[in-house]
């Protein structure tokens, strides 16, 4: 498990982490998320021992990350980088051997992660000859040859188009199969909301939310009802509900915040009672919906 | 293998492969055939720097002399012939004067013999131009063919100093001296370009976070900077060959103060006089490591600080001084190795790799002048390579314009 307890960091006046506190447990697939700017690249590059927090402590299965141990972990910057000279199997084989492994391992690794990213066939290519999204492949098989016990990618999905996304995650789905620790930070919500088990949501360098989705929906005040059709009769319903808040009607439907303890069949019932009900739905809140309201960005 | 040692060889191979490199050693040889005419603008230094003498001997002939040689020469005293060989404390009694000439007069002509401070550095050929009317005029000849012989006669030159029992061991390593400064330069700063250029490359292209997330920035340089040297040291070796091979060119380019290949000088056997000791050449490799670790580490220090290629240029360049400064201060220390400025700048770091092997290559530095200037720079290159450690820890992470120096140093007081 990862811990991170009260962890600071500044950079001159400006803090860019101010008392950090969550954990991940292992084999967990952790979503961190947050704005531009909330610290998430700080909070990554103290995991990794890049950077030495101010204050706080950050540890690994109990022991503080050290050398043997960053060995074990792989990480993929959101900014990528790449030897644009070495061929794909040379800056593989580089990547793996700082990451411990030695031949035959390494060779077998590098097969097989070139034939699991669909790389294969630009073994022998100047790396800078590749296409953006082969050489994003190529980093992230740099970040996974050696198998990491935990992995941080920044960013995973940004620049590769449906295809290259869909092969990316059934990579990350190999990992998690593999009982692997996955750290994914990225603003494509859709991705990560089905992709992660647990999450935290940071904003100026503060824990803003922490949980899974269940937890975080269940502190979610509201719930979001449809009701069609969007008539007189049922739209006096729902404005005599306490609580009750109505969003912009969108093709006909009408769409309210309601209170997450709203009697939804009570409600049901007023609506059957009100006229010719067609459609009565009650929405969870979506992550985006959860991370923009964390963020202070309410929906 | 150990990081350092993966670093090492991936570092090497793409080092000993690329076409600056490749590029770099060859051109570096050609530089050195190239600049073997260079030391023309360093005997000036020489003839300017050495014109005061003692004359002693005959009075009438010393008379003579001094109005022959009045238009070169800076007399500075006129002693009755010794009884022996002057001594350098005999030189230093008369304000530091370069040589003492003796002059005695024979049927054959005139007998001159010159103890000279530093034999390689006198201007021993312009003394005999100056003479030959004199050595005519003291001959008993009476023919004109019996003249042409005087007007190439020889001066004896002793040399006062230790370190070269004679004036041409002291020209052929002078003349060495020179190639293997000029290789320093060239080692130093082609190597040292090679590191910053490396270190650039993984910064912009944004490897280098990838890299200091998987291994230590300290082993992360210094896998780069020994490959460097090791790399650095090859390109060494081939130039030692092309320069030993012109060294004889040199040699006789500044075997006499006028740079000219005239005279008995010329017939000085060039290869075959180098007579440096090896002494000489354990400090050239010393200075080579101290001189390499002290601009090396700094190039990657300030290779880190920078986010686009265009940006290199503007903190290179300050880096660029020293090493050229230096490189103008060693060829001013091959004329005048003892002068005060020549002193103070074998003693400081980044300077002394040139200028301190200069003067042991040239005259007999004392021991603890050797001694002072390796230490002090021993303790430099251990405090500039902590510097420049932290430097490019900080740096490889800091993205947008290159900072300024008060920037660097706030962010190392808080990292």
């Amino acid at each position: 498990m990862l811990q991170l307890t009260d962890v600071h960091r500044s950079f001159g006046t400006v803090a860019a982490v101010r008392g950090l506190t969550f954990s991940i447990a292992s084999g967990a697939t952790f979503g961190l998320l947050g704005p531009n700017g909330a610290g998430k690249t700080t909070t990554m590059r103290m995991i990794l021992n890049i950077l030495v927090p101010d204050r706080g402590t950050i540890t690994w299965n109990g022991a503080p990350i050290d050398g043997a141990v960053r060995r074990r972990f792989g990480y993929l910057p959101e900014e990528r980088g790449i030897y644009g000279r070495l061929k794909v199997t040379e800056q593989l084989a580089y990547f793996g051997k700082l990451h411990g492994l030695r031949e035959p391992v390494l060779s077998g690794r590098i097969a097989e992660w070139m034939d699991r990213l669909e790389i294969a066939a630009y073994a022998d290519r100047p790396c800078a000859e590749l296409s953006k999204g082969n050489q994003q492949k190529v980093q992230v098989a740099c970040a996974a040859l050696h198998e990491p016990e935990f992995l941080i990618l920044d960013e995973p999905f940004s620049g590769l188009d449906p295809v290259n996304a869909e092969v990316l995650l059934q990579a990350l789905r190999h990992l998690q199969s593999r009982g692997a620790t996955l750290v994914l930070s990225s603003h494509q919500m859709y991705q990560i909301e089905h992709l992660c088990t647990d999450f935290c949501i940071i904003s100026g360098g503060l824990v803003r939310a922490n949980g899974s989705l269940a937890q975080l929906r269940r502190d979610w005040p509201t719930r979001t009802v449809l009701v069609e059709p969007a008539s007189v009769a049922l739209r006096g319903v729902l404005d005599r509900l306490s609580g009750a808040h109505a969003r912009p009607q969108q093709n006909g439907t009408l769409a309210y915040d309601v209170p997450q303890t709203l009697d939804v069949p009570a409600l049901a019932r007023d609506l059957v009672a009100a006229g010719d009900l067609t459609r009565l739905e009650r929405l969870e809140p979506s992550l985006s919906d959860i991370y923009l309201r964390a963020i202070g960005e309410t929906p | 293998m150990n990081d350092f040692g993966i670093i090492f060889e991936a570092e090497f191979a793409r080092r000993i492969k690329s076409r600056a490199w490749l590029l770099g050693t060859v051109l570096g040889a050609a530089m050195i055939v190239l600049l073997s005419a260079a030391p023309a603008f360093f005997n000036h230094v020489v003839a300017n720097s050495t014109h005061g003498i003692v004359l002693a001997g005959d009075p009438a002939l010393v008379a003579a002399a001094k109005k022959l040689i009045a238009k070169d020469f800076d007399v500075k005293a006129i002693e009755p012939a010794p009884l022996k060989p002057p001594t350098l404390a005999d030189l230093n009694a008369h304000a530091d004067a370069a040589a003492i000439v003796v002059l005695a007069g024979t049927h054959q002509g005139l007998s001159a013999r010159v103890y000279a401070k530093d034999a390689g550095g006198f201007r021993t050929t312009r003394l005999r131009d100056d003479l030959i009317p004199l050595n005519i005029a003291v001959a008993e000849h009476t023919s004109s063919a019996a003249i042409t012989p005087l007007m190439d006669f020889t001066l004896d030159v002793e040399s006062l100093d230790a370190k070269f029992h004679d004036e041409a061991s002291a020209n052929s390593a002078r003349g060495f001296a020179y190639v293997l400064v000029l290789l320093l330069y060239l080692a130093i700063i082609l190597n040292c370009q090679g590191v910053m250029t490396s270190v650039a490359e993984e910064k912009t292209s944004r490897i280098a976070e990838l890299l200091v997330a998987t291994t230590s920035s300290a082993q992360l340089m210094a896998g780069k900077i020994v490959a460097a040297g090791a790399t650095g040291t090859i390109q060494l070796l081939a130039w030692l060959g092309v320069g030993w091979a012109t060294a004889a060119g040199i040699v006789n380019s500044i075997g006499g103060p006028s740079g000219g290949m005239h005279s008995s000088e010329t017939a000085t056997p060039v290869i075959g006089a180098i007579d440096l000791p090896t002494g000489v050449i354990v400090a050239f490799v010393v200075f080579f490591i101290l001189g390499f670790l002290q601009y090396a580490t700094l190039y990657a220090a300030a290779a880190s600080l920078i986010s686009r290629t265009e940006d290199l240029g503007s903190v290179a360049g300050p880096l660029t001084l020293p090493v050229l400064g230096g490189f103008l201060l060693a060829n001013w220390a091959l004329g005048v190795p003892n002068a005060t400025g020549v002193l103070i700048a074998s003693q400081i770091p980044l300077l002394t790799p040139f200028v301190m092997f200069t003067r042991m290559a040239v005259v007999t530095v004392p021991l603890w002048q050797v001694a002072l200037a390796i230490a002090i720079n021993v303790l430099a290159t251990i405090a500039i390579v902590w510097f420049a450690g932290k430097v490019y820890r900080v740096g490889l992470l800091m993205y947008g314009r290159p900072p300024k120096l008060a920037q660097i140093l706030s962010v190392l007081r808080t990292s």
